[in-house]
Order: C-alpha cells, then structure tokens, then sequence
C-alpha cells in the first residue's frame, strides 16, 4: 500500500467530496423534485425504511451495491415497507438506470432471501452536475413526503459496503428510538487525519458530544430529523449544500436528538485518486466554522463531553505499514508558512504566528508541531473566520499547509504506536481542545 | 369429447358452503337438520346462491364434526333421514340450486363397521380393507397433518395388535386403496349418492389415498389413477356431475388433480387464500400476483375454486417460514387462535370488523379467476368463539335473528348443539339476518348486490385474466376478459387513499362503465388513465366501446 502525503492527510475526504463541489448550482425552493419523481413517490407511497443512494457515474459498483442494500433490508427487515432512492447528478454512465433494474430476484436465488412485499428502487436525476447537497436534500425531500421512520445514506464510493450495515444504521433508529446513528469504522491510522486531529476533537470540545466520525458518507437518521434539517434555511446559500453532512450532524446535536454511533467495520474505499485539501477543508471546516457562529447559544455554554451510546465496536486502528511522503508534508507546511506570513499576521495572534516560524525550518527528526500550539492555531482560525479578516475562503485556504504539518506530526508521533497508544494520542489531542475551549470564547466575545 | 356448455355449471356457480348441523333446527333438538335447511332455501336463493356444497351429514361419532364417517350411504339422525335429504334436494334443485356433498374418500371412522371387522381378525376379509403393520417405521417420510393432536401416522390396535395408518385424527384409519375391492366400494358410495340426484362431490383429502414406501405419501401417481377411475365412472353414468378436490398443495402439485380434464372438475386454491389476507395486511399486491403468476393453467373445463373461509383454520401450510410468521402476528396475536399449521378465526374477527375490508377482500374473491364459496354465515358478519376447541369456534349456530337462540332452535339453549356467539360485536342480538334484511345497507344487501353483478357476466366465471402492474404497489389491478367482454377490476389494499395510473392504451377509445352503480367513467386515451381509490376502496368497470 503507497500514499503520498498530500493523499494521506486527505484521504478522509473521498473522492466524491473533494472533486464533486459545484457551486453554481441554484436550486428553487418550490420545484426541485421533478413531476416523474413525485410520481414514483406516489408509487411508492408510505415507508418505513428509506435508503437514499447519491451517484454520479457509479455504473461499476451501483449493481452490486443495490443488491447488497436490498439484501440487508430483507435480512434485517423483511417485513417493513422499504425504498431505495437514487438521487444521481447526471451520470453518462446508465448508473439510474441500472438502479432502477436491479430486481430483488436477482438477489433472491443466491441469497434464499424471501420479499413479503414490494421493494422498489426509484431514481431521480437532480441535475446534470453532482452536488451532494442538492443530492441529501432530495433524499431528505422524499423521506418527508414518504414519512419514512428510519433513513439512511449510503455513498457508492465505499467497496466494502456490507448488508450488515443496512441492519446496523437502521435499527437503532427504528426499534431504539434514536434519531441519528453515526458509523464507527476500522480504519488504518493514517486515515481520516482530518478527523481525528479537528474534525472530531473539536466538535467534542465545543458541542460536548463525542461523536467520532462527524461526517461520513454512511448515517442513519430518523424521520423527524429529516424534516427538521430539511426545514432549516442554508439550502439556497449557492454552496449546493456543500459540507451538508457535517451540518446534518450539527443540527442533530443542536436540536437535542437522540445520537448513537453504530460499529460498521472496515471502510475501504473503490479507489484512492489524490484528493486535494483545499476543497477537503472548505466541505468540512468551512462549515463548521460558519455554524459556530449561529450554534454559540448552544457551544458556548458546553464544558467537557460526553460519550454518545455505541452499539458493537468502537473505532478500531489498523497498523499494517503505510508508506507516507513525509519530505513532502514538511516542505508544503514550511514554505506555506513562509509564503502565507502576511496572511498569518492578519488570522493568528503574534505569539502563535511566532511558534509555527520557530518550527517551520526543523528538519524532520525535530520537526513536531504540539497539540497545543495545533489547538490554539485552529481556535485562532476559526475565530478569525468570524471576523472574516480577510474572505473566508482565504482562511480555510491558508489553514491548508498547517493542517499538514500537525498530520506530519500525527504520523511521526504513531509511526511505531499499538492500537491502543493511537487511540491515547488522540484522545489527548481531544482533551487539548477541550481544556483550550476558554480560549476561543475569550477571543469570540473580544469580537463582540 | 366436446364439453357441453351446461355441464361447466361449476364455473358459473356461486357455492355456499353450510353444515346442516349449524344453519336451522326445524324440531326443536338443538341441532340443525334437512328439514331445517329446506326451510331457509328461498334465504340462499335470495342470496344469490347457486349451489350449495354440505358437510358430512353421515352417521358418525361426531369425534371430527363428521369427518370420521361411520355409514356412507344414510343421514345421521340428527340431521333426518335420507327422505328429508331427498326432500331437500328436491327443493333446492327446484329453485335452481345445485347440492354438492362431502364425502371422505381416504379414511373412514374406527367406529365404522368395516374397520371394526378389519380389526376384529387378521383373517377377516375387510382387514386388508384399512392399511396394517407391525412397526411403525413404515412411511416414515410422511408429514403428520394435525400436529397439535398426533404424534405419528401408526396407531396401535390392541385389538389386533398391531399398527394401522391414519393421516389425520387416529381414530380415523385410512383406507387401503391398494386394494380393489375397497375402489370398487368407494365408488358404489358415490353412485348411491349420484343416482340420488347430487350434483357432485367435495372430495376430501385426495393426496393422501395410496401409500408408497420412500416417498411423502401424497399425490402419488396410483392416487391419481384412482381417482381417474372414479372420475371416468362419474362421467360416463352421471355426465354432468362434479368433482371438487381438497387438496391443500402448491399450485404446482395442485395441476395434476386436473389432469388432461379427466380427473377433478375443481379444486381449491389454498394456496392465494392466506395470500389475499396477507396482501391486504401488508397493503401490497405481491404475495396474491405472485401466487397467481405460478399458478399453471389448467384445462379449459377445469376451474379453481377460491374461498376467503372455511370450515377449517385458515391454512397456513402453503406458505413460507416468514410469510406463516407475518400472518400469525397479523391475523392471530393470541395463541388461543392458533390450531396445526393455521388460524382458526372467521372472517369479520379476522378483518377487525372492517366493512371496506370484508368488501374488498369478498370483492377479489368474486372476481378473481375461479368459482367462489361463501362460508355461511360469512355473509352477515359473524363472528367466531376461540374459547371452543378444535375448531369448532367457527362452527356455531347461524344467526338468523336477535330472538330465542338466534333463530336457530326453540330447544333450550343448553341443548343446542354449539353454543351461540353473544359477544356486544358479533354476538347474534347485533349481527343477525333478519337485522340486515332491513337495513338497506347491511353487509347481507351489499354481498346479494356484488353476487348479482358477479353473475351479470360471465367474464369473471370463465374469462381469461391479465393483470396490470401500476406501479403503485398497493393497487391491484386486472382485466378478466370473456369474447367481446372485458371488465377491468381495480382494488386498493392499502387502508389510505390511493392514485393509480393504469395503462390501458390497447382498449384506447372504450369508456368505463362502473358496475355498481352504471356510472360512466372518461373514455380511454392515450395518456395512463388516472384513478383515485379511497381506502380498501375497488372498482369494477366494463369496458366498452360507443
């Protein structure tokens, strides 16, 4: 197995994510389900169950995945009332149309499954270009209409999509009554470093909730959370709901439902091109940063976190070797310290701005850039980004080569860590964000 | 042969289905007699009934509610004498009303005289009359049918001391059809009731007639040839009489009992039955187009014959694992109305009372392909009593008014032969014929209205059907089709409204004719045509062209 730095401090951030953003993208509030979709709707009628597929040319693995949803919705819940929905960005590729073929007999003479009822697979096409806002926001749209009790969305973009996890993100929601069910994977320590090293840390610190994967391409969520985000303004912000994912999981918090995190197991992906940061950060740290400033009511009044329930595992570390470009990591971290100094001086507080300089020129055996320095870098961002110093797409551009001088440091300090030693440096990083919290409240109620 | 048109009777029949022991007590004994039946005949012919098909009336211990049969050839004394039989038949076929009768082919009573001689010795010439072993290891791949009473298909007979072989209760012994004579006394039973004037036999469990080491003891081949014989017997001394088969099977096993229409006339469908309630529960057309499409075709002078219920639970030995689970959470939520494999419960408890459903699920059951029995009693909404055994919950008196004893008898009450239902919902002061013969909208009025318009046409009796596949799940649709007439029936399962698109662009330019109410509906075109359906709603049109 071979990463680059670059695809290592990424590789939380699909593919889908990091090239599918359009922001050009309108939608009108009134008339963005099509009359043929209304009437598969109608079809379709009421559900219990509700599967929302987003594609965009995914006609190599849409089959295989379809079927091993409709298999899982057979295993676990035979009985209930089920829809699959494809909401696709305008696939070249015939990916609707193999959707809406797949009959459940194909599975059936493998599988000695048995349908009690109808299994439809409906599709729709929202628009000649992917946008994953617009995509959830159909699903989102349907599962309202349909007044689905348990929902849930699957991203094609995973190879090991298991019917298991059909069971796994539906049932807590369905028999336990909670509203939004996050995964935990198995995952090598060297994935998602945006979420182990902001992503999670800071959400636990600032909303008190430990929810390890934030943003994912796999959750379940009940009915009534469906209808209360769909409600919520921020469709029309001409982003196409871009980071839709991670404000889905804010409003769940926010609005004080149910949480649980479900264990899915091991998360591959079906290809691994080099995906950029930049557009990496603007899906998930722009968003975050933006609600921060309407969520203070709520986050500034959270000290310390709590565990949300777990059903199965928690996440689990793989360690097998993983080659990492380091050399890589460090040189884009120094010379974007260098060459984004004006910028700096304008987001971080001298004395910050002063340590990264300090550290910026060590070569790699002394390079290490602190939890508490990356902490009160990434406060001191996010407080910026509200004072929109300079545009706010210029922030999270410049937090680019720092974030990947802390995921260096991440992978220095792991390079010969067990499992359980990761999981330690991690939670140590987590308890740095939430023993700093006071120091982004100070710098937010400077602002004001 | 050229089939004679009025020897297909059976198609067109509306069959309802009465134990004369339950429906009316003309002398005041507390049990149901002929006499008694004759006297409500003009009720059935009001009704719309065209045949009735009786259960057992032979004499008999009563030990299986006269399935065990001790005389085939006279009327157990309760019920009156062969002479009243006659009567009654008379005066059925006067209104024209044919009478179907049981007869229990495979086994007989222990208390029957040939058994008791078969038993009495080894060497007595009727012991090879019954099936006899030393073990009970024989036929061990045999299923046990009552599973909640048996524990094997051998019993032992401490008179002979040995095993004799009994499908169903032990105290009903089988026959043993390898042996000629007993074919050759069998089908002397049938004539003595054919040349009484019987229009034909509800013959009961056919599969179960030979026995063959090795196998599952049903539907074997010697069986069919069996009951080829009798069928070829009846055909040519009595044409026009019918043959019905109970044989609870899958539709696959079920087409052999037509064979090349030289064996059963009908048989039922047992498969779709729990389907139809399954549908409607699961509000989704699946399980009943599913059944219907594996359903083979049968010979043109053949029919099925279809029922929403019986004497019998509601028999869930022809579905899946799943599908019997579903339907006992659904349809039975208390062990109480669980028996073997099934539910014993009628059909207004089953359907919560719920008038849409009771018309929808009698409107499929009038206009899916086949010939429909109407259970007594089934027609006014009666209810059932799990608290009695067996199942004999389903088996009370019927309900002709809210007098002394519901009309049914003038004994005493504690003399009657079952007790009557008298809960508040479906006990006889509430739900009653005499009750419902004056309200213009009793379930009784709506089901001689949907009999009568069943019978306006002969497109449901013997049309071919072709179903539509809307795409809306919960709506099942289908076009039964006889010459230049075609009716399009559309049923809504789900318990809200519904809107359907139906593509019925081959029949572009008829109209629809609603058939309740003769109202006309938009002509077709080329767009889907667009129904809306409020709950359990169904429509029947006929398509024409003006």
């Amino acid at each position: 197995m071979t990463l680059d730095g670059r695809s290592a401090v990424t590789s939380l951030v699909s593919p889908r994510r990091a090239g599918g953003i359009h922001t050009e993208l309108k939608l009108e509030d009134e008339t963005f389900l099509t009359d043929d979709f209304l009437r598969q709707l109608i079809n379709v009628g009421e559900v219990d169950i509700l599967v929302g597929l987003p594609t965009h040319n995914n006609a190599k693995t849409i089959r295989s995945i379809v079927q091993t949803i409709q298999s899982g919705i057979l295993q676990a819940f035979p009985r209930e009332r089920a829809v699959i929905i494809n909401a696709d960005g305008g696939s070249r590729d015939g990916t609707p149309e193999l959707v809406t073929g797949i009959s459940i007999d194909d599975v059936r003479p493998t599988s000695n499954l048995y349908a009690l009822r109808t299994l439809h697979s409906i599709s729709t096409k929202y628009g000649s270009t992917p946008a994953t806002g617009v995509a959830l926001r159909t699903i989102l749209a349907a599962a309202d209409l349909l007044r689905a009790k348990a929902c849930i969305v699957m991203f094609p973009e995973s190879a090991t999509i298991e019917s298991e996890w059909v069971s796994k993100l539906v049932r807590p929601i369905y028999r336990d009554g909670f509203d939004l069910v996050t995964p935990t994977y198995r995952r090598h320590k060297s994935e998602g470093l945006l979420l182990t090293n902001l992503l999670y840390p800071m959400i636990r610190a600032l909303y008190g909730v430990r929810i390890r994967e934030p943003y994912t391409a796999e959750f379940g969520f009940s009915g009534r959370l469906g209808s209360h985000f769909l409600n919520q303004n921020g469709w029309n912000d001409g982003t196409s709901g871009a980071g839709v994912e991670l404000r889905f999981t804010l409003a769940a918090i926010t609005g004080g439902y149910r949480i649980c995190q479900s264990f899915l197991g091991e998360k591959e992906r079906v290809e691994r091109r080099g995906a950029d940061l930049v557009p990496a950060l603007r899906q998930t740290v722009g968003p975050l940063f933006s609600a921060l400033e309407s969520d203070f009511p709520v986050w500034s009044l959270v000290t310390g976190s709590q565990p949300v329930p777990t059903t199965g595992n928690g996440p689990e570390v793989l360690l097998e070797p993983m080659r990492v470009n380091r050399k890589r990591l460090r040189e884009m971290f120094s010379n974007g310290v260098a060459e984004l100094n004006s910028v700096f001086q304008l987001i971080l507080s001298p004395s910050t701005l002063a340590e990264l300089q300090r550290i910026a020129p060590l070569g790699e055996d002394e390079f290490r850039y602190p939890a508490e320095l990356w902490v009160r870098t990434v406060y001191e961002f996010a407080a910026s980004f509200q004072k929109s110093v300079i545009s706010r797409d210029h922030t999270i551009q410049a937090l680019a080569p720092l974030f990947r001088g802390r995921a260096l440091t991440f992978l220095i300090e792991n390079r010969n860590a067990s499992a359980k030693e990761v999981e330690d440096n991690i939670e140590g990083l987590c308890l740095e964000f939430e023993r700093l919290k006071p120091y982004l409240l100070q710098m937010w109620k400077s602002r004001e | 042969m050229p089939v004679n048109t009025d020897a297909l009777w059976y198609k067109d029949a509306i069959i309802y289905q009465v134990h004369v022991r339950t429906f009316h007590d003309s002398n005041g004994d507390g049990i149901g007699d002929f006499q008694g039946l004759e006297q409500k005949l003009d009720y059935l012919h009001e009704l719309g009934v065209s045949a009735i098909w009786l259960m057992p009336f032979f004499p008999s211990p009563l030990r299986d509610d006269g399935y065990d049969i001790a005389d085939y050839n006279a009327v157990h004394s309760s019920y009156g004498t062969l002479e009243d039989f006659h009567k009654f038949l008379d005066s059925a076929h006067q209104r024209g009303i044919r009478v179907i009768i049981e007869l229990v082919l495979n086994h007989t009573s222990d208390q029957h005289p040939w058994f008791q001689e078969a038993q009495s010795s080894q060497n007595n010439p009727r012991r090879d009359w019954y099936v006899w072993s030393d073990t009970e290891i024989r036929y061990q791949a045999a299923r046990i049918i009552f599973l909640d009473t048996e524990k094997s298909n051998w019993a032992w007979d401490p008179i002979s001391k040995s095993f004799y072989w009994h499908r169903f209760f032990s105290h009903q012994p089988d026959l043993n059809y390898d042996n000629p004579a007993v074919r050759e006394q069998m089908w002397n039973v049938m004539k003595f009731w054919l040349e009484m004037g019987v229009d034909g036999f509800r013959l009961d469990a056919v599969p179960y007639l030979v026995e063959r080491e090795g196998t599952n003891c049903e539907n074997l081949p010697e069986t069919h040839h069996i009951l080829k014989e009798l069928r070829r017997k009846a055909d040519e001394q009595f044409p026009g009489r019918m043959l019905l088969a109970e044989a609870n099977q899958w539709p696959a096993d079920l087409r052999p009992y037509f064979g090349d229409g030289d064996e059963f006339h009908m048989a039922f469908h047992f498969p779709l039955m729990p389907r139809m309630f399954m549908g409607l529960k699961l509000e989704d057309r699946k399980p009943i187009t599913e059944i219907l499409h594996q359903t083979p075709e049968i010979p043109p002078s053949c029919q099925w014959s279809l029922f929403l219920r019986n004497h019998d639970e509601l028999t869930l030995e022809m579905v899946t694992d799943i599908e019997r689970d579903y339907m006992y959470d659904m349809y039975a939520e208390s062990k109480m109305m669980r028996l073997n494999l099934g539910i014993r419960r009628r059909l207004a408890p089953l359907l919560n009372n719920d008038r849409r459903r009771i018309e929808l699920m009698n409107g499929m059951l009038m206009s899916l392909p086949g010939t429909p029995i109407i259970y007594y009693g089934d027609e006014i909404g009666m209810g059932d009593n799990i608290s009695l055994g067996d199942r004999n919950g389903v088996r009370t008196p019927m309900q002709w008014s809210g007098g002394w004893n519901s009309g049914f008898s003038v004994a005493e009450p504690e003399r009657l032969c079952a007790p009557l239902i008298q809960d508040p919902v479906y006990g006889y002061p509430a739900v009653n014929v005499l009750s419902q013969k004056e309200s213009e909208h009793s379930l009784l009025h709506w089901m001689q209205r949907i009999i009568a318009i069943r019978r306006s046409t002969g497109a449901f009796s013997r049309g071919s059907i072709d179903f539509l596949y809307p795409a809306n799940h919960r709506i099942l649709a289908y076009l039964r089709q006889l010459g230049r007439e075609t009716v399009l029936v559309v049923n809504n399962l789900s318990s809200t409204a519904q809107a359907v698109e139906l593509d019925l662009r081959p029949y572009k330019g008829n109209i629809l004719i609603e058939m309740f109410g003769n109202n006309i509906f938009p002509r077709v075109g080329d767009l889907p045509y667009l129904l809306t359906l409020g709950p359990y709603q169904f429509f029947w049109f006929r398509l024409r062209r003006v």
